[in-house]
């Protein structure tokens, strides 16, 4: 086994249960804060810190940027990067540059569709969809990329980078086995570590771990905070693939506004607890709180 | 076939504007059987807009016309109104028809009534749905037949994304997820194993990335230069 | 059928052409094949003047058809399928008599050919000599009768034809050019030598049958063993000869019936007929022989008489024997009798009715040939005797038939006349382009029922004491109605199958599920029921019409709009279907300031290019008056109806026009008040924009 790329896959490796967190960047130049709160309360605590890539399709500020600010700070980050917005050329472009800005974790996404977002008239690419980028990926690795010469042969890269590929899965789904043969070919195509979507339901995400056991990469399972009993109906609505059960609901409603951010936390740390035995660390999404992640991370310990 | 929908008629009326003497061309092809640019369409939007310029205080001269398809040269012939006496046309066929008066006719402004939106089989009476997208490499072997390209909103080619809700896609909660129907449907095929296998990127040149796409039938083509006399 | 092309419409000038390209079984099987389906659309409409025009061009003696005809055409009438057959000769009869002589179209061309000699003023004549007069000659009719009409006029009686109906036609007629001379009987006051020699190009022998056959038995020559037709003549000349109270009429025809019905009213107190025939065997039609069974006139069947039984110089019954067959195994007539079997009818006056036969009194002086059975020599297919000038038709040729027949037959030889004379080979054309075939059932079924409007019958007890014609007219309402029910048999649509497309559009929107789409549409017209809504809906405009096109209304449309003067205009399609014949007329007198109003036999053909070239054509709005919810003759017209207004609204608020300007209103069958108030209601909307 060769040597690991990141301290992400180091950690991932040695065992232990492994932490990420993420942040967005902003809508605009102002980045200082996002970096600040990142620094202040996720560095230490997360193994690695997602950086989204112009996330549900509403234009902000690039993931490299983030990235490579967080890696200043002396925060190790996880490149996001979706498919929808750039071909294959610009893809693999914006790898090579994150490699030699530092960046070493990348996970490939395809990118929620453009018409969900504030540019609704935008092209959508998906040149490559999320199995293909992965692909792309291991050919960059391998010190070619897509192209062709003139002969035929693939184009030698002066240079080639490595990276710790990760992709994301939908384990709650309503049908989950489409989503499962998805997975065993992003893994097949170079996914090492899988990043979940949100999660609720723990039995369901056992049921999901049993079923992609065989494909021995490790999962971090996705918890989202829940802000509120209006944002879990929200979510229940609105985004695809996840269930917030009902008790979750109750226990936001009943809170009074003061606790809903400790029940919230509460929840989290219940969500993991439950889970943390069958899968191989969690990605916390706080979407703004992240001053919550150490409280979370303690209490997904207790 | 293809599906073509009438302009907005502000579009058509400004395009118009600078015209006295319009002819509204329809075609008996493809938009004739979606009912949006035959011959009775051709015959009420004239009418149309000769009431818009009345009502607008100007005098508009529309006639319409329609013949077979407007994408053959020989169809022309049996036109029954000479372009050449008109201002302009206003063409109801798809964008290949516009066009391609357009070359027959170089002196007459050839103006487009429609906009041309997609490949389509009929689903009921009076709807239809986009059923192929002309990408020039076609997929329904192993998908089942449903194409990935139309079907996904997102044209991916190795599965479903985690875009799909309930079944739905993403975009629009009233279309099904494409690959999830691929994938019922390989399901009762017993054909998983073509979801299973990994597909390579999509050579873009048999699409829209190549230029002017053209067929030459070798058997039966004609020289170009002698075709156009 | 071939096939029809836009290029083959345009040579046939007017779509309404494309009813000769097949034609209605009515029309078909009349003997002079009127357009029936024609004068029917029309007086459905309550166009009665154009109706008798139609009616007449064909058919000379309409007024008289219109009370005695067997009506082939209704024997074949395709309604019968879904329920009955259409009342015709009603509709005929109310058509022709409500317009008079006068309210036909006289077709004056100038004669200015030769002179023609018709012998004999019956039907066939008098059809033969209007027909020459329209191709420019001078036909002069000679009757040996005081009155023109032959048998119609000396021998149907006049509680089935009143003599003013027959007047009509023999003045319509007459005001073509036809001169009538009657009281002259060639043979005797004039030869047809002397015919020649005062300048005749031509003669058509047009005599009928004007004797009666009698039987050579015993008693048969008693002063009260009356010919039927002398018996018949007598009564229609007024000097009804005098019965006694007891009368057996022999023979089964419909003559027999007549005259069996006269005897009745002329007062005898016992009436019967004694025919050979059994009750289904018999000649006359069903419903004479019910009527007169009604009138109480009885029936001795599978009886032929031997001898009329004479005691003290009267007659006291007559002698028959059993009949124990009437026609052998093919059908021919060949009775055999059973003399053991032989009884005796009581009666005091006998009716000779069992035929009649040619009187040859014309032929004195005359070389003109007769073959072994005396009867004239005569070639069908020309026409013409053994003086090739010399003519014949009508039923001294033909097999005894209606007046109808009569009539095709003079129209047949007055076109061998006209080509005689024009000097050219006699060829006559009797092709006729092909019968539309019979409606599937599934097809039937599909089309909704409408009982026959009855016309009102005395009470047989109150006819049978006048001679007053045993029915009544029907109402102006009635006609209409019962014109209405015609389903405008071949008069549907037809594919250009050089435009059709294809889409199936025609498939989707016939109610009737008719249209077959392969590589083009097919409708198949002898299930198609002609509502015309494929031919709205057409998106290639592929689909035409046979018969009525509501693009001949948008033609009054526009010219009534522009003739309206300032002011608001509003137009008014008004589904006609339940409208009673008063309201289609009554636009003109009845009309709404400012409202035109469109009748139109069902909403079903109005199409949004109509509506919106109404609006064109100066309309400020337009109300459309649908009926209810079935209340239309198709089915889905109301939906489709709602959707193309629908259609019209939403292109007008497209250029800035307010769609209010277009009124969907339902109440079609709800009467002309309710209709108007709706209208104006529609209208102070419409006012609003």
């Amino acid at each position: 086994m060769s040597e690991p790329v990141s301290k992400l896959e180091s950690a991932l490796r040695a065992g232990t249960f492994v932490f990420t967190g993420e942040i967005g960047p902003p809508k605009g130049t102002h980045i200082e804060p996002v970096i600040h709160e990142a620094v202040a309360s996720l560095k230490g605590r997360c193994a690695a810190v997602n950086v989204t890539d112009i996330q549900t399709a509403v234009m902000r500020a690039s993931s490299v940027a983030g990235c490579k600010l967080l890696l200043d700070a002396g925060v190790e980050p996880v490149l996001q990067m979706v498919c929808r917005d750039r071909n294959r050329l610009a893809l693999q472009s914006d790898l090579l540059g994150a490699h030699i800005l530092g960046i070493r974790n990348v996970l490939a996404l395809t990118g929620d569709h453009t018409t969900l977002g504030d540019h609704p008239q935008s092209m959508p690419v998906y040149d490559l969809d999320s199995v293909g980028l992965l692909e792309a990926i291991v050919r960059l690795e391998s010190g070619t990329d897509m192209g062709r010469d003139m002969k035929g042969n693939p184009n030698q890269l002066d240079g080639s980078p490595r990276f710790f590929k990760g992709c994301c899965v939908t384990p709650c789904a309503e049908v989950v086995d489409p989503q499962i043969i998805k997975l065993e070919k992003k893994v097949a195509a170079g996914a090492q570590f899988v990043q979940t979507q949100a999660v609720y339901d723990p039995a369901a995400f056992e049921a999901f771990m049993r079923n992609v056991e065989s494909l021995k990469v490790p999962v971090l399972v996705g918890i989202v905070m829940l802000k509120s009993a209006a944002m879990a109906k929200y979510m229940n609505r609105s985004v695809p693939g996840v269930v917030v059960p009902e008790w979750i609901i109750t226990r936001l409603t009943e809170a009074s506004k003061e606790d809903r951010q400790k029940v919230s936390i509460e929840i989290c740390g219940q969500l993991i607890r439950q889970m943390k035995s069958c899968c191989q660390g969690a990605h916390l999404m706080t979407l703004g709180w992240d001053h919550c992640v150490p409280e979370i991370i303690a209490a997904a310990e207790a | 076939m293809i599906v073509a929908e009438r302009k907005p008629m502000d579009e058509i009326v400004a395009m118009l504007a600078p015209h006295r003497k319009v002819l509204v061309l329809g075609c008996g092809g493809c938009v004739t059987v979606c009912l949006t640019g035959g011959e009775k369409q051709a015959e009420l939007l004239a009418g149309q807009l000769r009431l818009a310029a009345r009502q607008a205080g100007r005098t508009l001269e529309a006639a319409f016309d329609c013949i077979t398809r407007q994408c053959e040269r020989e169809f022309f012939d049996n036109l029954t109104e000479d372009p050449r006496t008109y201002d302009a046309v206003l063409s109801i066929a798809c964008g290949a028809g516009v066009q391609y008066m357009s070359e027959l006719y170089p002196e007459v402004p050839i103006l487009p009534g429609m906009n041309t939106t997609f490949l389509a089989s009929n689903v009921a009476g009076g709807v239809w749905e986009e059923y192929c997208r002309g990408c020039g490499d076609c997929v329904l072997a192993w998908t089942g037949g449903i194409c990935p390209i139309t079907q996904c909103s997102k044209s991916l080619i190795n599965g479903t994304c985690g875009g799909t809700n309930n079944g739905k896609c993403e975009v629009n909660p009233e279309m099904e997820c494409g690959w999830l129907r691929i994938y019922e449907r390989l399901k009762a095929l017993g054909q998983l194993d073509n979801y299973r296998t990994l597909r390579a990127a999509r050579d873009h040149r048999k699409d829209r990335g190549g230029g002017v796409r053209r067929l030459v039938l070798k058997d039966m083509a004609e020289s170009q230069e002698s075709g156009n006399e | 059928m071939d096939e029809l092309t836009s290029g083959e419409l345009k040579r046939l000038g007017d779509s309404r052409m494309l009813m000769q390209r097949e034609w209605s079984p009515c029309r078909y099987h009349c003997p002079v094949h009127a357009d029936v389906r024609s004068y029917i659309e029309l007086a459905a409409r309550g166009r009665w003047r154009e109706a008798i025009d139609v009616i007449r061009e064909r058919l000379p003696f309409a007024s008289v058809c219109g009370r005695v005809c067997h009506h082939p055409c209704e024997a074949n009438c395709r309604r019968a399928g879904v329920d009955e057959a259409v009342a015709i000769r009603e509709v005929k009869r109310f058509v022709s008599e409500q317009q008079g002589a006068s309210g036909a179209t006289v077709r004056r061309v100038v004669q200015d050919k030769a002179p023609v000699a018709i012998v004999g003023a019956g039907p066939a004549g008098m059809a033969a000599a209007l027909d020459l007069a329209l191709l420019g000659y001078r036909p002069t009719v000679f009757e040996k009768f005081a009155v023109a009409g032959g048998i119609p006029a000396t021998a149907i009686p006049p509680y089935r034809l009143p003599r003013d109906v027959l007047q009509q036609d023999i003045d319509w007629i007459c005001a073509h050019g036809v001169t009538v001379v009657t009281g002259v009987e060639i043979g005797k006051d004039k030869t047809l030598a002397d015919l020649k020699s005062e300048g005749f190009a031509a003669i058509v022998i047009a005599t009928g049958l004007a004797l009666s056959r009698t039987l050579p038995i015993p008693g048969a020559n008693h002063e009260r063993v009356y010919p039927v037709l002398d018996f018949l003549t007598a009564v229609c000349s007024d000097r009804a000869p005098r019965i006694g109270s007891d009368v057996v009429v022999i023979g089964g025809g419909n003559v027999a019936m007549d005259a069996a019905r006269t005897a009745v009213r002329l007062g005898a107190t016992r009436v019967r007929a004694m025919c050979l025939e059994a009750e289904d065997e018999m000649p006359a039609w069903d419903w004479e022989r019910s009527e007169a069974a009604e009138e109480g006139v009885g029936f001795i069947h599978r009886r032929g008489p031997t001898d009329i039984v004479i005691r003290d110089g009267r007659i006291v019954a007559v002698a028959a024997r059993k009949v124990t067959r009437v026609f052998d195994a093919d059908h021919r007539f060949d009775p055999r009798y059973d003399d053991a079997d032989v009884v005796s009818v009581e009666c005091d006056t006998v009716i000779m009715a069992i035929g009649q036969t040619a009187d040859m009194g014309f032929l004195a002086g005359s070389p003109l040939a007769k073959d072994t059975r005396g009867r004239l020599t005569y070639d069908s297919a020309t026409h013409q005797t053994s003086d090739p000038s010399i003519f014949a038709c009508g039923e001294i040729v033909t097999a005894p038939g209606s007046v109808v027949e009569a009539c095709a037959s003079g129209q047949r030889a007055a076109k061998g006349v006209d080509l005689f004379l024009s000097g050219k080979p006699i060829r006559l054309a009797d092709a006729l382009p092909p019968v539309i075939g019979e409606m599937a059932p599934d097809t039937a079924a599909k089309v909704s029922k409408s009982p026959r409007n009855a016309v009102l019958q005395r009470a047989a007890d109150e006819r049978r004491r006048d001679s007053l014609p045993i029915d009544a007219n029907f109402t102006a309402d009635a006609a209409m109605h019962e014109a209405q029910r015609c389903m405008g048999c071949g008069g549907g649509a037809e594919v250009l199958i050089d435009k059709c497309a294809a889409c199936l559009t025609c498939l989707r929107v016939c109610p009737f599920d008719i249209p077959v789409v392969t590589d083009v549409a097919r409708i198949e017209s002898s299930l198609c029921q002609a509502c015309g809504m494929c031919i709205v809906e057409c998106p290639a405009n592929a689909i035409v019409s046979r018969s009525w096109d509501t693009r001949e209304e948008i033609g009054n449309t526009a010219a009534r709009l522009a003739g309206a003067g300032a002011g608001p205009k509003v137009v008014a399609y008004i589904n006609g279907y339940h409208a009673p014949a008063a309201a289609w007329g009554a636009s003109a007198e009845d009309a709404l300031p400012g409202v035109l109003e469109v009748w139109l036999p069902s909403v079903s053909r109005l199409g949004v290019a109509e509506m919106l070239r109404a609006i064109e054509n100066g309309a400020d709005g337009i109300v459309v008056v649908a009926g209810y919810l079935g209340g239309d003759r198709y089915p889905t017209v109301r939906e489709r109806m709602a959707r193309r207004v629908e259609q019209l609204r939403a292109m007008l608020g497209e250029i800035g026009m307010n769609p209010e300007r277009i009124q969907l209103v339902h109440c079609a069958d709800e009467g002309r008040d309710a209709m108007r108030r709706a209208i104006v209601e529609a209208t102070g909307k419409i006012a609003a924009c």
